[in-house]
């Protein structure tokens, strides 16, 4: 089984984002981490080499940061590794980034390809299933549970909460949820391996696009400015013996907020 | 006049909350007169559930393939873009639910276009049209322009207000997209567990959850009975989750899942980063927590701070008093 | 002048920064409480053979530069600190002297199983009259035939009641003070050595410390760990420096841990209707900490590239030592303020940072002792 796993170095899930005074860009905290989705991927990618050999390739389109993203997949224990470095591409919209991707793999062989189901920075949780599309592959998201044989795979889709038992063959494209598995501290024989190893950068001109396509004019969608979210209003605390706040948070919902 | 497709998911005699709200908007729309709006709807439909969508949009086609009967990402996606494709429909929208979410980027892609996914805003006439969509968990929105044709949107559940329009009677039609067949590779051999007729949590109006502050996976039982009182539905946080007391389907959070019902109750939660990302969103919250410093209360509307083993119970029989008081 | 870390020591940071945070973090608070060596833990982390940390590859080791392994001793402290005492010993005192010194057999019997974690080691220096006076030291080391016969009993010894492997002080003659003292290996089972009582220490539980017990034990020859008798001191002076840069390497573990929970402390917590972190008396705490800190580490890493360059490094690994612990003890005491009266309850973290602290005064040399002796270079004798 040769698994392919897309994987994206994004800020630390705790990391500061604030929005820059231009309202254009945003100034994040330097903390990054592999996308959590991304390392349920990686560690179902090794379980599945592990039980039926083959090899597992980390691919991660990002800027030069982005490469400890991927030294991570080696320390795990993936084969190899890939970046495709343009922080253009990456930046840009779900599109560009499913194309940068897709013709990077157009040249890969491969029986299975995993990801997660969304990069927590961007949120979209397009690209897995653009890519599949570009590849006229076959994709099941949001997999707890996956199992291989015979050159087919059986996953457990949890799409909406219930999960369904999908079937299909191989090559496909999976999504990887939580609770798929419990991903591997690295040992320090995968650590040493991956603080020495030469990963091969790509560029996107050797995937055969051009810097415009990937420019603010030419993308399918852009970015215009950022918004704060909303701010709630201080908290109102309701006195009084539990019995009587209950009463009157109760009158609150029903009669002031008409929520309930 | 743009032709807009509004993707209908149903649920029995029903069409799904996040589907009605997007035809309620999509009506407002088709008034402007600016555009045309269709419904597209793939599977069985009962007379109850024809009638009910006839009443909220000017035209409802209905896909009779039986390939469409279940999901598959390849199927919907090969029926909804090429319907789009053959009416030259300007945007297609669906509901930010697992489906959709799952397979409008392959329409995207079919259609030659982008998505935004996960919007809670839209200034549809615009040009090009932006929408707004939050990021980083919730920490940020961003404004999104969309000048590339078609537009293919996902929106939030809860994002956009459920006006039931009136005097509307549209009409309908049945279409086949023929040789679906040779295009579909998945195929659902079995459905493990079915979540029974409790509202996912995404699209919950309404929410109770617990935390550690519940002690033990038996005082869920506080939460449970909340919830049955005002019909909401039961969310936990990740250390409950990680402590086994619930499912992984409960947990809201980074890791879990992001909620924004009108109200959310929150009961012996203290407020991690990773819980408050999952439901800052949230219109009304009111958090239960013995600490006055927990820190959900600097994101509650309402707070009370006291025992959640007292406040709870009286909770819910103050709700169960009202209503048999009608 | 390059103050950076390498991109392969940045991504080594993360790493062990990560493993901490998933394998120790959440034990940290059990092992301080129950003061038992955290086997399940031992087992489980000394699998990722973090143990070879400092030996070379062809035995199994990362042979990581003396800058990496501070970056490792730090995190591991940040931790837990006594978890992490236990896996120091393992890494560097407890097996440095089977590594230099070891026949091929004692290493593959010795060293190699305790880079996997399979043996516990330990260093005894320690006498109930003798610490940073080594000179001091009563254990006796006494020829007879091809055996060695040690006698005297050892105190405050790390990993000591569980050590499958010791390295012992012993003075061939104790009239000849520095000049008589050698290393001895004593296994487990070895008779006549025995633990004997274990110490309830204020910090750094879990690691177990203890007594040992050396009565009439008789070693091969082959035990002795030197190259020549009677130079123990000089080979000791190989890794003192290491040792008193790992321990402010782990002082500053222990600010972190502690810093953080300040910093998150003040964040959340609200008085007089705004989180206490936006007064000036608390931002200004936070400014004396940050900096201090950094200023330790500053002295920590540069000692440590000394150490690796093979420059000329006692001094400054003393002033790192004393520095850093001197902050890490200013840190965790700010951070009992920050907390207010919530850093007296056991519930929560700041007291066990409180207490851990101070474990770090003694070992590598009390500071009384550093100051003299840092004294002694700048003025002379």
């Amino acid at each position: 089984m040769d698994i392919i796993v897309l994987v994206k170095q994004v800020p630390d899930p705790e990391a500061l984002v604030e929005i820059g005074a231009s309202g254009k860009d945003l100034n994040i905290e330097p903390k990054f981490a592999v996308n959590l989705f991304d390392e349920f991927a990686l560690e179902e990618a090794l379980r599945i080499k592990e039980k039926h050999g083959g090899k597992v390739k980390a691919l991660s389109l990002g800027g030069p940061k982005a490469m400890e993203a991927l030294r991570t997949a080696i320390a795990m224990g993936a084969d190899e590794a890939v970046l495709i470095e343009d922080d253009a591409y990456a930046a840009r919209d779900g599109y560009s980034t499913a194309l940068a991707l897709f013709k990077a793999l157009e040249k890969e062989t491969f029986d299975i390809i995993l990801t997660g189901r969304q990069a927590i920075d961007a949120d979209r949780g397009e690209v897995p299933q653009m890519v599949s599309q570009m590849l006229g592959l076959p994709h099941v998201g949001v997999v707890v549970k996956l199992d291989i044989s015979d050159g087919k795979a059986e996953a457990v889709s949890s799409l909406e909460g219930a999960k369904e038992v999908v079937e299909v063959a191989l090559p496909a494209v999976f999504t990887a949820q939580k609770g798929l598995n419990e991903p591997r501290v690295p040992l320090i024989t995968g650590v040493m391996k991956a603080m020495k190893v030469q990963i091969p950068k790509l560029t996107i001109e050797d995937l055969g696009l051009t810097k415009d396509m990937a420019a603010p004019e030419n993308s399918k969608t852009q970015i215009v400015r950022y918004l704060p979210p909303k701010k709630r209003p201080a908290v109102q605390l309701i006195p009084g013996e539990a019995r009587e706040a209950a009463a009157e948070a109760v009158r609150i919902l029903v009669d002031i907020e008409r929520v309930i | 006049m743009g032709k807009v497709l509004v993707f209908v998911e149903t649920k029995g005699d029903e069409p799904r909350k996040a589907s009605l709200e997007l035809l309620c908007e999509a009506e407002k729309l088709a008034a402007s007169g600016k555009f045309s709006v269709e419904a597209v709807c793939f599977g069985a439909m009962s007379d109850v559930l024809k009638g009910r969508l006839l009443s909220c949009v000017r035209r409802l086609v209905r896909f009779t393939d039986p390939e469409l009967a279940a999901y598959s990402p390849e199927g919907y996606a090969r029926a909804l873009a090429g319907y789009a494709a053959e009416t030259g429909a300007r945007m297609i929208v669906a509901g930010a639910t697992g489906i959709g979410r799952d397979f409008l980027p392959r329409v995207a892609v079919m259609l030659g276009t982008g998505m935004v996914s996960d919007v809670t805003g839209a200034n549809w006439f615009d040009e090009p049209m932006t929408f707004v969509r939050p990021m980083f968990g919730g920490k940020v929105f961003a404004e999104v322009a969309f000048p590339a044709s078609p537009v293919v949107v996902t929106a939030r559940p809860n994002s956009f207000a459920m006006d039931i329009p009136e005097g509307v009677n549209g009409e309908y039609e049945e279409k086949a997209a023929g040789s679906l067949g040779g295009a579909i590779h998945t195929r659902v051999v079995r459905v493990e567990e079915t979540k029974g007729d409790a509202v996912d949590l995404t699209e919950a109006d309404l929410i109770v959850a617990g935390g550690r502050g519940l002690k033990a996976a038996e005082n869920f039982k506080l939460i449970e009975d909340l919830a049955a009182a005002i019909g909401g539905t039961v969310g936990a946080t990740r250390s409950v989750v990680d402590a086994k007391w619930r499912d992984q389907a409960d947990q809201i959070g980074k890791s879990g899942k992001t909620v924004s019902p009108k109200l959310y109750i929150g009961a012996g939660i203290s407020g991690a980063i990773h819980h408050i990302m999952g439901m800052d969103t949230s219109k009304v919250v009111l958090a239960v927590n013995r600490d006055p410093n927990a820190i959900i209360f600097n994101y509650a509307n309402y707070g009370i701070v006291g025992d959640l083993f007292e406040v709870l119970p009286a909770m819910t029989e103050e709700i169960r008093k009202r209503k048999e008081r009608g | 002048m390059d103050f950076a870390f390498t991109e392969e020591q940045q991504f080594f940071k993360k790493i062990i920064t990560d493993t901490v945070d998933r394998m120790v973090v959440p034990r940290a608070r059990e092992i301080d409480e129950k003061d038992e060596f955290p086997w399940e833990l031992w087992k489980e982390f000394t699998r990722l053979g973090y143990l070879g940390l400092r030996y070379p590859e062809e035995i199994g080791g990362m042979n990581a530069d003396p800058v990496t392994a501070m970056i490792f001793y730090e995190q591991i402290a940040r931790g837990s600190v006594g978890f992490a005492q236990s896996v120091i010993m393992n890494i560097l005192m407890g097996t440095y002297f089977v590594y230099r010194f070891g026949s091929q057999a004692i290493k593959e019997r010795c060293l190699y199983p305790a880079m996997r974690g399979e043996k516990i080691a330990t260093m005894c220096f320690t006498e109930d009259q003798s610490g940073s006076d080594l000179a001091a030291t009563r254990t006796t080391a006494v020829k007879d035939g091809n055996e060695w016969v040690i006698n005297g009993t050892k105190m405050w010894i790390t990993n000591g009641p569980h050590a499958d492997i010791a390295t012992v002080l012993a003075t061939t003659d104790p009239s000849l003070g520095a000049k008589g003292l050698n290393f001895f290996l004593v296994e487990k089972g070895t008779p006549g050595f025995s633990p004997g009582q274990i110490l309830d220490k204020l910090g750094c539980r879990g690691t177990v410390t203890g007594e040992l017990v050396f009565d009439n034990v008789r070693i091969p020859e082959e035990n002795l760990l030197g190259a020549e008798l009677n130079k123990g001191v000089e080979y000791l002076a190989e890794i003192l420096d290491e040792v008193r840069v790992m321990t402010a390497a782990m002082a500053m573990g222990i600010a972190q841990a502690a810093y953080d929970e300040g910093l998150e402390y003040a964040k959340k917590r609200i008085a007089f209707g705004k989180p206490i972190g936006t007064y000036q008396l608390i931002r200004a705490k936070f400014a004396d900490m940050a900096t201090e800190m950094e200023a330790s580490r500053l002295l920590i890493y540069s000692a440590a590239w000394k150490i690796k360059e093979k420059l000329p490094s006692r001094l400054e690994a003393a002033m790192a030592k004393m520095f850093a612990t001197e902050t890490c003890l200013k840190v965790v005491d700010e951070v009992t303020r920050i907390w207010g009266a919530n850093a007296f309850a056991n519930e929560y973290n700041p007291q066990r940072h409180f207490r851990d602290a101070r474990f770090l005064l003694y070992g590598g040399g009390t500071h009384e002792i550093l100051k003299d002796f840092m004294g002694r270079m700048l003025i002379g004798k």
